[in-house]
């Protein structure tokens, strides 16, 4: 599936309140970000949502919460260069770079709804990766395009299997905060 | 819009806490910092100015623990709440799952806040959210100030479209907990 060409993943609808990735899918991605990170020799890549939410990530797992605060900081970068943007009335900056002593950040949209993430030191070359990830960023549109297509029959099965344990956990978990200071919450229904 | 990863097992969604400057969202994210278990909890990360004010977002990840086997992990965020940063508030509401409106109850806050909701409003209508579906919670910090106004008139000024609200005083903790219940439930109920 990395191998495939330019395909445009609809826009999504912003209403959708959910989105289900599959192992299967997952798998694929794994494999793309492997293949490039290998290819250019990065210490980290990532695919985040524009939420900042890592779908996944490659470089080992000492540096995760690093990671997590770094998806948090890039999302809210591309965010606000996206602001940015549309004051100077661009279309977009679809890639980000940032360039330190050491390391170095490359961060490409795929498909205006995701960000390809590539963290690499002076081994790799800059115009490398960018070519690469461009190439990556078509392949994993593909996959995106068939995780959004299946989106809602997949949503229908997971809904009723965790939801209602998800809101007995948060209930259970918040149970002691909330019991203490119950004279002062007014839930209104 | 909350992304369910299968083969890690993870549920992600993101939570906004929003309001005018000075109304204590950035206090609720550190007395959440404050009292949830180490083995869930991280770094709250700040990005602050040199007066300690939000500049760009506070950010802490949250996991709330494991159902059916996956882990349920909450982003939270703050915005920056002076007038100067509309369009970064902008750019950290951008695919918020949640929102808790945080409002100031002192009767002279009454207009940022009623200013701050109204912006709320329009910037998720921009981003395609129907307002009276999306999970919002509300909750009036700061009600032991003697110049906080009651609940049912902030109720009347604040709360229209009648969405779950909690009273509070942050600084010491009231209410901050229950607020991030009630925004959790309804994040995981739409699903």
């Amino acid at each position: 599936m990395c191998d495939l060409g330019i395909v445009m993943v609809e826009r999504l609808d912003p209403s959708l309140t959910s989105l289900i990735v599959g192992e299967e899918h997952s798998a694929a991605i794994v494999l793309c970000l492997t293949r490039l990170m290998e290819e250019t020799g990065a210490t980290h890549i990532m695919l985040l949502d524009r939420a900042g939410q890592i779908l996944s990530w490659q470089g080992g797992d000492q540096r995760q919460m690093e990671m997590m605060h770094l998806g948090a900081l890039l999302a809210g970068t591309y965010a606000t260069s996206r602001e940015m943007a549309r004051l100077l009335k661009e279309d977009g900056f679809r890639v980000l770079v940032q360039e330190g002593m050491r390391e170095k950040i490359f961060t490409e949209t795929v498909e205006d709804r995701w960000l390809l993430v590539v963290v690499f030191d002076h081994q790799a070359h800059l115009g490398l990766v960018k070519v690469l990830a461009k190439r990556a960023t078509q392949s994993l549109a593909e996959i995106l395009h068939i995780i959004v297509e299946q989106n809602e029959t997949r949503r229908s099965q997971f809904r009723g299997q965790v939801r209602k344990a998800a809101i007995d956990t948060i209930d259970l978990l918040f149970n002691d905060d909330s019991t203490a200071e119950s004279n002062r919450t007014t839930e209104k229904k | 819009m909350a992304l369910i990863n299968v083969a890690a097992r993870e549920i992600h969604g993101k939570i906004v806490y929003y309001g005018p400057g000075l109304c204590g969202k950035t206090t609720n994210l550190q007395i959440i910092h404050g009292k949830i278990p180490q083995s869930g909890r991280s770094d709250l990360l700040s990005i602050a100015t040199e007066t300690e004010r939000t500049l760009f977002f506070d950010f802490l990840p949250l996991d709330l623990g494991k159902v059916h086997g996956f882990t349920i992990r909450f982003h939270l965020y703050t915005v920056p709440g002076q007038i100067l940063y509309e369009r970064t508030r902008v750019a950290v509401l951008n695919g918020a799952d949640g929102v808790v409106f945080v409002a100031d109850a002192q009767r002279d806050r009454l207009a940022d806040n009623l200013q701050s909701l109204r912006e709320l409003a329009h910037n998720l209508t921009n981003q395609g959210k129907r307002l009276l579906e999306f999970p919002l919670v509300m909750q009036y910090n700061k009600m032991d100030l003697p110049t906080a106004l009651p609940t049912p008139v902030l109720d009347r000024y604040l709360n229209t479209i009648k969405v779950p609200r909690f009273e509070a005083v942050a600084v010491d903790g009231s209410g901050v907990f229950e607020t991030l219940r009630a925004i959790s439930k309804l994040v995981v109920n739409k699903l």
